[in-house]
């Protein structure tokens, strides 16, 4: 049992690394990368609660490969709002 | 529930100025006649309908509305002898404000949006005067608060919007402990329908804090309009509103509607059995003596005219709540009546003070040198109110400190009679002053800012119709209103069929 | 039940139809937002009659199915969901200021109402997690709609919304990990209370409360909502936030322990009082109109927060009463105040407090609607958010020791008094009246009044509600 637990420890630290990232840093890329980071920390967590039974798990594996999907699309998403050319600052330009 | 004519008389009552108060809002500026129309239409139509209900009451008839509101209390319009007494100096002072708010504001912008908030003022004080239990009250409180605000703001100056918000300030603080107050008590009892002697006695063993609590609350927030110190603060910020609002303002509408609630509170809600076991009369008692003596120090420090009136308004508000507080029948009759005499004196007041300003610029007490030479009908009417509210025999506001202090005397407080006495040489002081200056000082060889409202000749021409016809019948009735006192039309019997049935008498 | 799945499924088919014919028809949507609101009516109706409805998606029991519950709540939330967007929508297609014309709004915001439809049904913690992103998805691209200038409040809005959902996910997780089932009544039959519920509950929590804008987790709202195009706004700040509410709400309701509850339960209640103070003061002090409207929300959602902790403290279900009033209240007076800001924004031609000089005369619905809708958020009588604040106080008056909590709504109902009026003030300036750019749009400004009547007339419709409620709980 003891690699399962080693697997568990990783998504879950690799889930408070990206967390990290995403309150620090201020790049709009790696924030986005943070946030995938966060992701990839939890599924593993969850692939790891499945793998714990014999047979393993599938309502978990099959949660995981929905939040894949999810994770995919906003991660699109998001990187199609970071790369559109955004104003220098949010001023409003009508009274000053 | 059957509905006949007396279970919809409440409602019609209130919607008759509510209803052309939505349609006037949505008149163009320039449809003036229409304007004038809908507005005299809804005061005659409401002096009818609260007629009816006068005759109805007088016959024994009950008129009750109620609809669903809130678990444990509905919403409950209900004439009774109390609320008839405030409902109808309320349609009388709205038929001669509105009269006189046409002549004031001819030709001035925005008078849809004016009038509109008029109405919408005085149903809400009128549905706060039926109002039949707590909720009900504080329901028509609260939007007595927002429709006189437009009004209050409604020249848009500088000086008009700081008197707002300071209003704003006062009234919604005083509401939220209103409701604070209101709340605590529903979520003991309900809301019960007010009835004589209160519905608090089954509590007040077992929850006496809470009770002692609720009426603290209730006081405060009541406090707060009815300018009981230290929460005055708004009323002499709020005189620079038109001649007509401060007038209605004064003497019903919001001043009076604080006074209303308290007697309301005393009598019906707590009863004054209650009050007087609780340990709250005396405290109240203290407030209010105590605004009458500094409202009337600090008119008599004023050089303003109408902030001079509305500081002796302060003082003179608290003349009803000082007669609550005495929980005495004879007390209690003063305070009931003096809710209508002052009243009527002090719309009396606000009118003149309104036509000179607007007839020859008058605002300072300097000014009026000479004022009865060119305008006598209009200072004539000042006088009478002016000795009124000093209480020089046999005007209305004789019978009222008269009352007031055999009241006192009856329940052992011979300390009132001091304060009573003090109180009408303050009186005498800041308005002897006037009425001298008026009659007995030379005119000025021009008037600060004179315009021709009439023929400029001093009688009927002295001003425009308008402005001085709503002077005069008030000064008739405020006149009558002592002079008859004996009889039984005045509101001084009202008030004690009221207060018979109060200390079942 | 099936009255319920057509008031979700409406809205979702319409939005494929719309994708699919590229076409950007408003007209479509209110139709088809017409039909949703009387199929979620008649749905209540059965609810009225009937007792809970169970629905097993695909005759698929649980834990491997989709389990959808028809209960007294639900039903009145599909209603009031597809009503404001009815009105939201009516707003967008008439007003000349909406901006959302030919634009992806329509179908995107059809989608919003099915997802939304969804999270109310479904009593699941994962698919309360697919609905959560379906929500934050759909809101962050109408966002978008105004503009490159909201990319990046969007952007921060988006990344945060996601970050969020993976926090809740680790705790589904953790849940699921303990317990092998997601279903919530499942859950509640099996939950004990040790340190990893613990853990997870409040991983859940952390995730919701970010998704909701609960203080303190609620600096990104005032951005996001103010950027966004009108119709917009009133949809995020009316709906979008009351998902995880909703979810936040039943996961404490049903899952936690007493014990860990009323601790829970003191931290939420101040969080509240927090979120109505600090909310109010930020409203009173931000130089933009709709920032302002947005801060309301931040504080107003103190109000459902306070309840929240006060139903957890004393276990005390009537409160769970006055947080949906509060809710339902806030919802139909927000849409009003964002629609009312935006006419008068979109009409006088600057986005500042200060431009709204002279606004009750050149503007005077517009105004109108906003004081009266933030009468309700005040809590003014006769209005809706007068019923919630009642429905909140009586528990807190009626034992002595409950008075300090009162203080704190004191405290809220007085702070938004201080924001609504200080803009109504400065509409009745007359000094220095701004005048209009261009003509203001009559229609569009009673549509934007039409919620806050709505909201008002509650008030004389809300004593059989509460009747009911107390009846046969939520």
């Amino acid at each position: 049992m003891s690699h399962i637990s080693l697997y568990l420890l990783g998504g879950v630290a690799l889930w408070v690394l990206g967390l990290h990232a995403l309150m620090t840093q201020r790049n709009a890329l790696r924030r986005i990368m943070a946030v995938n980071v966060m992701g990839s920390g939890t599924f593993m967590v969850m692939v790891a609660l499945a793998a714990r039974m014999t047979p393993i798990d599938p309502v978990l594996q099959a949660l995981v490969v929905t939040g894949l999907v999810v994770a995919a699309s906003a991660t699109a998403f998001a990187l199609r709002l970071a790369t559109t050319e955004s104003p220098v600052a949010d001023v409003d330009r009508e009274r000053e | 529930m059957i509905t006949t004519w007396t279970t919809l008389l409440p409602p019609a009552i209130v919607l008759s100025s509510l209803l052309p108060g939505l349609l006037i809002f949505s008149l163009r500026e320039d449809q003036t006649r229409l304007r004038i129309g809908l507005n005299l239409f809804a005061v005659i139509l409401k002096l009818g309908l609260v007629g009816l209900m006068l005759r109805g009451v007088g016959q024994g008839l009950e008129f009750r509305f109620a609809l669903p509101f809130l678990p444990g209390g509905d919403l409950v319009l209900h004439g009774d002898a109390t609320s008839l007494q405030f409902v109808s100096l309320s349609a009388v002072l709205w038929l001669a404000t509105t009269v006189y708010a046409i002549g004031y504001l001819q030709d001035s912008p925005l008078q849809s949006r004016f009038f509109g908030y008029f109405s919408l003022c005085v149903s809400a004080t009128v549905g706060l005067a039926l109002a039949g239990n707590l909720v009900t009250f504080l329901l028509f409180y609260e939007l007595l608060t927002l429709a006189t605000f437009p009004l209050l703001v409604h020249r848009g100056t500088k000086k008009a919007l700081k008197a707002g918000r300071i209003y704003l300030a006062h009234t919604l603080g005083g509401g939220a402990l209103l409701l604070m107050g209101v709340a605590l008590l529903h979520s003991l009892t309900g809301s019960p329908e007010f009835q004589a002697g209160g519905y608090v006695e089954l509590l007040a063993d077992a929850h006496q804090p809470s009770l002692m609590v609720a009426f603290a609350l209730m006081i405060a927030g009541l406090g707060v309009k009815a300018a009981l110190i230290p929460l005055h603060g708004w009323l002499p910020e709020a005189m620079v509103a038109p001649a007509p609002v401060s007038a209605l303002l004064h003497a019903v509408a919001v001043v009076k509607a604080g006074a209303f609630g308290i007697i309301r509170v005393v009598y019906d809600v707590y009863g004054v059995d209650q009050v007087q076991a609780l340990g709250l009369a005396m405290p109240l008692l203290a407030v209010a003596a105590a605004t009458i003596i500094y409202g009337s120090l600090k008119a008599l420090q004023q050089q303003e005219l109408k902030k001079r009136l509305a500081y002796s308004t302060v003082s003179q508000v608290s003349y009803i709540t000082l007669g609550v507080a005495l929980v005495g029948p004879i007390a209690g009759v003063a305070a009931l009546a003096h809710l209508v005499h002052q009243g009527l004196m002090k719309v009396t007041l606000f009118y003149c003070a309104g036509n000179f300003a607007e007839t020859l610029g008058i605002h300072h007490i300097q000014e009026m040198n000479g004022v009865g030479r060119r305008m006598p009908l209009t200072m004539a009417a000042f006088t009478l109110g002016a000795l009124g509210m000093i209480g020089i025999p046999p005007t209305a506001g004789f019978i009222s400190k008269w009352y007031l202090g055999l009241g006192a005397l009856e329940v052992g407080q011979d300390w009132i009679l001091l304060i009573l006495v003090v109180s009408g040489l303050l009186n005498a002081a800041y308005f002897l002053p006037l009425i001298y200056r008026g009659w007995f000082c030379g005119p000025p060889r021009q008037w600060p800012d004179e315009r021709s409202l009439g023929s400029g000749l001093p009688g009927a021409g002295e001003t425009h119709w308008m402005l001085l016809a709503p002077v005069l019948f008030t000064t008739v009735l405020a006149l009558l209103a002592g002079l008859l006192a004996g009889s039984e039309v005045s509101p001084l019997a009202w008030s004690q069929l009221i207060i018979n049935r109060q200390f079942g008498l | 039940m099936s009255a319920a799945l057509l008031s979700l499924t409406i809205p979702l088919a319409t939005a494929m139809l719309l994708l699919l014919f590229r076409t950007r028809a408003g007209t479509v949507v209110i139709v088809a937002n017409t039909a949703s609101l009387v199929a979620a009516m008649l749905a209540l109706d059965a609810v009225m009659t009937g007792a809970r409805e169970q629905l097993s998606l695909g005759n698929w029991d649980a834990p491997l199915g989709i389990r959808f519950e028809l209960g007294p709540l639900t039903a009145v939330l599909l209603v009031f969901t597809a009503l404001i967007h009815l009105l939201v929508t009516i707003y967008a297609q008439a007003s000349r200021h909406s901006k959302t014309r030919d634009t992806d709004f329509w179908p995107l915001s059809c989608l919003l109402h099915a997802s939304l439809a969804a999270l109310w049904l479904s009593r699941d913690l994962f698919n309360w997690y697919i609905t959560l992103e379906l929500l934050g998805l759909t809101a962050v691209a109408m966002i978008i709609i105004s503009g490159p200038r909201s990319h990046l409040p969007a952007l921060r809005y988006l990344l945060l919304s996601l970050a969020a959902s993976l926090c809740y996910l680790l705790g589904v997780a953790f849940l699921y990990g303990r317990y092998g089932v997601l279903d919530i009544r499942m859950l509640a039959e099996v939950v004990v209370d040790d340190p990893g519920t613990r853990l997870a509950m409040l991983l859940l929590t952390l995730g919701l409360m970010l998704k909701a804008a609960l203080w303190p987790l609620h600096q990104w709202l005032p951005a996001a909502h103010a950027a966004a195009p009108t119709a917009v706004s009133a949809l995020l700040s009316a709906l979008v936030v009351k998902g995880p509410l909703f979810i936040l709400w039943m996961v404490w309701s049903t899952l936690a322990e007493p014990g860990f509850a009323r601790q829970a339960g003191v931290l939420f209640a101040f969080a509240g009082i927090a979120a109505l103070v600090s909310g109010g003061w930020a409203a009173l002090r931000t130089p933009w109109l709709k920032v302002l409207v947005a801060y309301s929300t931040v504080a107003q959602l103190g109000y459902a927060l306070l309840a929240l902790g006060l139903l957890l403290y004393w276990q005390d279900p009537e409160m769970s009463i006055a947080l949906w009033l509060f809710v339902l209240a806030h919802g139909l007076a927000k849409v009003s105040m964002f629609l009312g800001a935006g006419e008068m924004q979109a009409t006088l031609g600057s986005r500042r407090v200060s431009a709204l000089k002279g606004a009750s005369q050149t503007m005077p619905l517009a105004m109108f609607a906003f004081a009266v809708a933030g009468g309700s958020l005040i809590g003014l009588p006769p209005s809706g958010g007068f019923i919630a604040k009642w429905v909140l106080l009586q528990p807190l008056l009626v034992e002595p020791s409950h008075w300090p909590w009162a203080l704190g709504v004191l405290l809220g109902t007085l702070a938004s008094a201080g924001y609504v009026f200080r803009v109504v003030t400065i509409a009745f300036n007359r000094a220095d009246p701004s005048s209009p750019g261009h003509d203001p749009d009559t229609a569009a400004q009673w549509l934007a009044m039409l919620p806050a009547l709505i909201v008002w007339a509650m008030a004389l419709l809300s004593e059989p509600l509460i009747l009911w409620f107390q009846e046969v709980g939520l």
